[in-house]
């Protein structure tokens, strides 16, 4: 057969005559981007992806049918060609209606791949779920007790019945691989020589570790505690993060290699230097440790504490004398930490102060419930006024009386003092949980943002010295969830691993497609109730740190796994669309407007189609009829309202399908599904 | 004397048929008249039109004829007093309508009775036919449509000759020469109106280009919505069978070749060639990538040659005349004459056949007569929905495919809808996007999806809901899909915005700026109110309104509930004090 010679972007290569442009570069390892073209299919020329750039021709041509002449000079990567692929894909996407991730790993902080994991618990694979965790989250048995999980909140379920108990079943997983003989252990990548300090060994801390390790540098952890885990070890109460569950998941992370130094302070026990000395790259996870005070007067009384140091005195097993009579201010979760410790710890009467009503405060809900039901009392829209002592020691607050007003900034409505109208509260001890701050010391160098944290690249986590990094509580807005941390230490991992590399660092923010769906379309699933966790009674619970939950049984778990609507596309992985749409920054909102009309899913036998996800590259039409010889799929409609639907809109001519899964396996995004 | 009556779907539509039967039912057994009828005249804006012959002298052309004439025609037709229909004669000034053109592609319409053959060969029919079959070879009919220069009429003005050659070159024992009457642009006519009104120039002109390529079977693509057409075509068809100009061994020349029609869906994208064959095959109308060429693999995979209606209604001409009388017409690169078809707010609106190297104002002041209600001349489409506008300013441009070009606007089929002050470009570019996105066959993303964004802008401007940048968005979206569309439906979509955002660009930015239409067109963006002083309180006004938006006392001055009211001008129309205004 006569060769022929051409260019493709500064690369020379050979091919047959007569063979398209496409053919000859896919020959030599060069991809050109196509959704509707396939080697055994007769030519089509749909999607446009395929334009690009002769050296002397005016017009764009398509690499899919254009044939090689020789000497041809191309391009498939010029902006005019970038720019076409660009409108391309974004006209393509502004019609393509469908969930690349389920909603519940987009609005998970980490985005871990919750989907994933519950089909593998679904199925009774444990350990392969606790891989799939681990991917984002290093520490799932006590991530799994303490998160607030976005997550649930986000649980399309919610829109048959009740969402899923994603948080727990991560927890159920993760305590089941740990107690096995053969628990999920990953592997390291050959050792880099690189050396990474981490300050502080907190969930931000633990999880950078973790990541950094198995990228195969050798990495230390100093922390100023006598154990590893930061606020889960010494924030969250016992009966809520058993703390033997937290130890093992460190030890995990300790037998990958991690070093771990704990009661090392820094700027006393070790200078901030000498670390940045002895290490390639820095990563400051140190925290928020600080409570804020009351704000009102009288807080300087003995028997003022904070919510957080109150906590870490108990956590260390120093039990603090409360007294009978003890009042925490605050609504959030540190509040019910400290409220419900504080019943453990013996006090009779134990108030929640909170300045607004039940519906506005922060905390999860089945905290406040359960903590009502160990006999804590609740004293919404009270705000303490002042803080009356005798002898330098509390004996009284005085309250005031609150009412909601016109909503603030956030939204909720703003409590506004009833004025003239207070009530006096005999308490022995006042806890202060209204909030966290961050009061980095021994880093002097280190820039930070005028609320005190740590200021962190927003991509890259770096801070102003080159080096280092900065995640967690510690930086940028502050305190947050353990998962917020998590993530940030996600992102500082990779920064930290590209940085040693010499590799850019430079994150895109992944493009994903979205539905909306309506409880009306989820009308015809059939409703199952979400598992209720077991919990100790309150009358047994309330005297000792036990853990309140006791953990879902194998069949709850399983069940409640099966629950997952597995609302993400099963095709993502392998989805040319998206991968495509991925290479290059798009914005299909800038031409959003009217979608294609999504009937209802039409099965093939054993296949699922989904129209929102067609794109319309008749893939699955052209080999039904070419290489199936069946013709059982049509184009239906003119215009924008074409869609593929049984030839001529026929429905008996899908009783010709003989499920040949051609169609799916041929369909480049995930509207064709074959089941089972 | 003869009476003839233009009944083509124009004429018809205007009431021919009822002015036929009129003049029908008064006829006497012995009458010493003939009554006959003729295709399509051109003349739109005059229509009825009835001839009076005497023999073959035009003696008297009547005009917007209604069946009340009827007695007086036929009284004149008997006693040859022609002052009897002195007031429905046309004026000397509508005469120039037809004197300024030069026909050649029309030269049979609206003179000779379109289902007979023999007015056909008396006007010289099938004379070029016998000539090239006894006298030429292949090679040198398409020597003489080289020479001639004549390029696709269709619309993207191909070389003719090329075509044919290419179509010739490609080996094959079977071929096929298809004509494309898929006329679907709308306001277009000129196709319509040859085969309804001169079938057989048709059927000639693709006879001797079946000659040329080596054709034996030749296929009408017409519409469907064209049944006079095809109703005249077919019995054509059957004329020319029985007389041996179809079929085996025409004229005993040893050429054979027979005809067929089929009757298109109606879907715009049809008029794409390899969409054409598409449908012809019998599949969803949808196009094909190219290469490979019709002329390579076209019909069922055949070599495959496709012209324009008329195109090949030039054919004969050319092969009686040379190549060279032809090419004497026009310009460097445009050559022979053009049809037209001139419509919308034009005084005079018809079919107009002119040589090229004409100005556009030649056309719509010197033929059309200007603007109509004398207002202001604002722009004319060329080419229809793949075409552009041309704005006042450029009015001299001449007909020529480059010069066209230059514009944005291209040569097109013919089409030439000339609009006035008060029509909105912005409207109007969306009106040719309504039309695309619509008629879009759906197998390309670039013009599929492509032309509904540019739909959704053009609709969020004309309602007020225009965003700042949706110009750039739009220029942005138009070179996109002119380069990515994969056939000339889409490639060409964009014309008409990027025209009017090119000429008009103030009216796109006075509807999203200041949410004004210039042109008082977009009703979304209209506010109506009462001049106070003005108002006599006549009270007529309240009561045409559909929507009951106004309200007031007798005698004293009305006002508008803009929130009421739709925007539908009946006020304007019925005010007789000028009381209304509109912003």
């Amino acid at each position: 057969m006569e060769q022929i010679k051409i260019t493709v972007n500064g690369i020379e290569m050979t091919g047959n005559k007569g063979e398209t442009i496409l053919n000859i570069a896919a020959k030599n390892g060069v991809e050109i981007p196509n959704l509707c073209y396939s080697p055994n299919l007769k030519l089509y020329g749909a999607c446009g992806l395929c334009l690009i750039e002769a050296e002397g021709m005016p017009k764009l041509m398509r690499a899919c049918s254009a044939v090689a002449n020789d000497g041809m000079v191309l391009s498939t990567e010029t902006e005019r060609v970038k720019k076409a692929r660009k409108i391309a894909l974004e006209l393509i996407m502004s019609d393509h209606e469908g969930d690349c991730v389920a909603p519940c790993s987009l609005n998970c902080p980490a985005h871990t791949d919750i989907q994933g994991y519950l089909k593998q618990i679904a199925l009774g694979n444990d350990s392969e779920a606790v891989r799939i965790i681990k991917e984002k989250i290093s520490i799932p048995a006590s991530i799994g007790r303490v998160c607030p999980h976005p997550c649930e909140s986000n649980c399309r379920r919610r829109l048959v019945e009740e969402p899923l108990s994603v948080a727990f079943l991560k927890a159920f997983a993760a305590d089941r691989d740990l107690e096995s003989d053969t628990p999920f252990k990953a592997v390291c990548e050959e050792s880099t020589g690189k050396k990474v300090a981490i300050i502080g060994g907190g969930p931000a801390g633990l999880n950078a570790a973790y990541y950094l390790r198995l990228s195969g540098h050798d990495v230390t952890i100093y922390d100023a505690m006598p154990e590893m885990g930061g606020m889960l070890r010494y924030g969250i109460p016992e009966y809520r993060l058993p703390k033997d569950v937290l130890r093992k998941e460190v030890k995990a992370i300790a037998d990958l290699g991690v070093k771990m130094q704990n009661n090392v302070k820094i700027g006393k026990d070790i200078s901030f230097d000498e670390i940045r000395k002895n290490a390639d790259a820095v990563l400051v996870t140190v925290g928020a440790w600080q409570g804020s005070s009351v704000g009102c007067k009288g807080e300087d009384l003995e028997g003022v504490l904070s919510g957080i140091d109150f906590l870490r005195e108990v956590n260390m097993g120093n039990i603090p004398d409360i007294g009978k009579n003890v009042a925490v201010v605050g609504g959030g979760n540190t509040a019910m930490d400290a409220c419900r410790t504080a019943v453990r710890c013996g006090a009779e009467n134990v108030y929640v102060i909170y300045r607004r009503t039940r519906a506005e405060a922060p905390a999860e809900d089945i905290e406040i419930e359960e903590a009502i039901e160990e006999g804590v009392q609740f004293l919404f829209l009270t705000n303490p006024d002042e803080i009356i002592g005798e002898n330098d020691k509390v004996k009284e607050v005085r309250l005031q009386i609150m009412e909601l007003g016109e909503p603030d900034a956030s939204g909720r409505r703003k409590p506004v003092p009833v004025e003239g109208e207070f009530k006096t509260l005999p308490v022995d001890t006042v806890i202060s949980a209204i909030g966290q701050k961050c009061a980095p010391a021994g880093f002097e160098e280190i820039e930070l943002t005028n609320r005190g944290t740590i200021l962190a690249d927003a991509t890259t986590c770096m801070t102003n010295l080159d080096g280092v990094f900065a995640a967690g509580d510690a930086t940028n807005k502050g305190a947050s969830i353990a998962i917020d941390a998590i993530a940030e230490a996600n992102t500082a991992a990779k920064a930290i691993n590209a940085y040693l590399l010499g590799m850019p660092m430079d994150f895109p923010k992944p493009y994903y497609s979205e539905r909306k769906v309506t409880a009306e379309m989820l009308a015809d699933r059939e409703k199952k109730a979400r598992a209720v966790m077991s919990v100790k009674a309150p009358e047994y619970r309330k005297n000792n740190f036990e853990s309140v939950i006791n953990g879902f049984t194998e069949e709850q778990a399983r069940e409640e796994a099966k629950r997952c609507l597995e609302c993400g596309c099963h095709d993502f992985k392998d989805c040319k669309l998206i991968r495509y749409a991925n290479d290059m920054p798009i914005s299909p909102e800038r031409l959003s407007g009217a979608k294609h009309e999504c009937y209802k899913e039409q099965k093939l036998v054993t296949i699922e189609r989904d129209q929102g996800k067609c794109i319309l590259c008749n893939l699955c039409v052209r080999t039904c009829k070419e290489n199936a010889g069946k013709g059982i799929l049509g184009l239906v409609g003119r215009g924008f309202r074409t869609v593929i639907k049984p030839e001529f809109d026929n429905p008996d001519t899908v009783a010709v399908c003989k499920d040949c899964h051609m169609c799916a396996d041929l369909c480049p995004t995930g509207a064709l599904k074959i089941l089972g | 004397m003869r009476i003839v009556i233009g009944e083509g779907s124009c004429g018809i539509a205007a009431g021919a048929g009822k002015v036929h039967k009129a003049i029908e039912s008064l006829m006497t057994e012995n009458e010493v008249f003939t009554l006959g009828s003729t295709g399509c005249i051109g003349m739109c804006f005059l229509e009825p039109i009835v001839d009076l012959y005497d023999g073959k002298t035009l003696l008297r052309r009547l005009v917007k004829v209604k069946a009340s004439d009827a007695e007086n025609i036929v009284n004149c037709a008997r006693t040859g007093d022609l002052s009897l229909v002195d007031s429905i004669t046309i004026s000397k000034d509508d005469e120039e309508f037809l004197n300024r053109q030069t026909r050649i592609a029309l030269r049979h319409c609206g003179l000779i009775d379109p289902v007979s053959l023999d007015d056909y060969r008396e006007a010289d029919g099938y004379e070029a036919l016998e000539k090239v079959l006894k006298t030429m070879t292949p090679d040198e009919v398409i020597e003489e449509i080289k020479i001639s220069g004549l390029a696709g009429r269709g619309g993207a003005g191909f070389p003719t000759w090329f075509k044919w050659n290419a179509a010739r070159q490609s080996v094959s024992d079977t071929k096929y020469l298809i004509c494309n009457a898929d006329e679907g642009d709308p306001g277009a006519f000129m196709d319509r109106a040859v085969i309804e009104s001169d079938p057989h120039t048709l059927i000639e002109g693709m006879l001797i280009g079946a000659y040329a390529i080596g054709a034996k079977e030749m296929i009408v693509y017409v519409r469907a919505e064209y049944p006079l057409a095809i109703t005249h075509l077919e019995i054509a068809i059957e004329h020319a069978r029985k007389a041996n100009l179809l079929g085996e061994n025409i004229l005993g020349t040893g050429f054979s070749c027979d005809m067929r029609i089929k009757a298109g869906a109606g879907a715009f994208v049809c008029g794409e060639e390899t969409a054409l064959i598409e449908s012809l095959e019998g599949k969803r109308g949808m196009p094909r990538l190219k290469p490979p060429f019709p002329a390579q693999k076209g019909y069922m995979d055949e070599p495959s040659n496709i012209n324009n209606v008329e195109t090949f209604a030039n054919v004969a001409w050319i092969m009686n005349n040379g190549g060279a009388a032809f090419a004497a017409m026009g310009t460097e690169n445009s050559k022979g004459t053009k049809v037209f078809a001139l419509t919308g707010k034009i005084r005079k609106g018809g079919l107009v056949e002119i040589p090229m190297g004409k100005t556009l104002r030649d056309v719509i002041y010197g033929i059309g007569g200007g603007i109509r209600d004398d207002k202001e001349f604002k722009a004319v489409q060329m080419g229809g929905p793949s075409g552009g506008c041309i704005p006042k300013d450029l009015l001299d441009t001449v007909i020529d495919y480059k010069a066209l070009g230059a514009t944005g606007a291209i040569m097109g089929s013919g089409g030439m809808v000339v609009m006035d002050e008060s029509t909105c470009m912005v409207g109007m570019a969306k009106f040719f996007l309504d039309f695309t996105a619509l008629e879009s066959c759906g197998k390309c993303v670039h013009c599929r999806i492509g032309t509904r964004r540019m739909q959704e802008i053009l609709t969020r401007i004309v309602k007020g809901e225009g965003k700042e940048g949706d110009i750039e968005l739009l220029e942005e979206l138009c070179e996109a899909v002119k380069d990515g569309a994969l056939c000339g439906l889409g490639q060409t979509a964009p014309n008409p915005v990027l025209t009017t955002i090119r000429y008009f660009r103030n009216e796109y930015e006075a509807h999203i700026k200041d949410k004004k239409c210039p042109a008082k067109e977009c009703v979304d963006l209209l506010t109506y109110s009462i001049a106070e002083d003005k108002c006599k309180g006549c009270t007529l006004c309240a009561k045409k309104c559909p929507a009951k938006a106004i309200s007031g006392e007798v005698k004293k001055a009305h006002i508008i509930d803009s929130d009421m009211c739709i925007r539908c001008g009946q006020c304007v129309n019925t005010c007789r004090f000028g009381a209304i205004n509109v912003d």
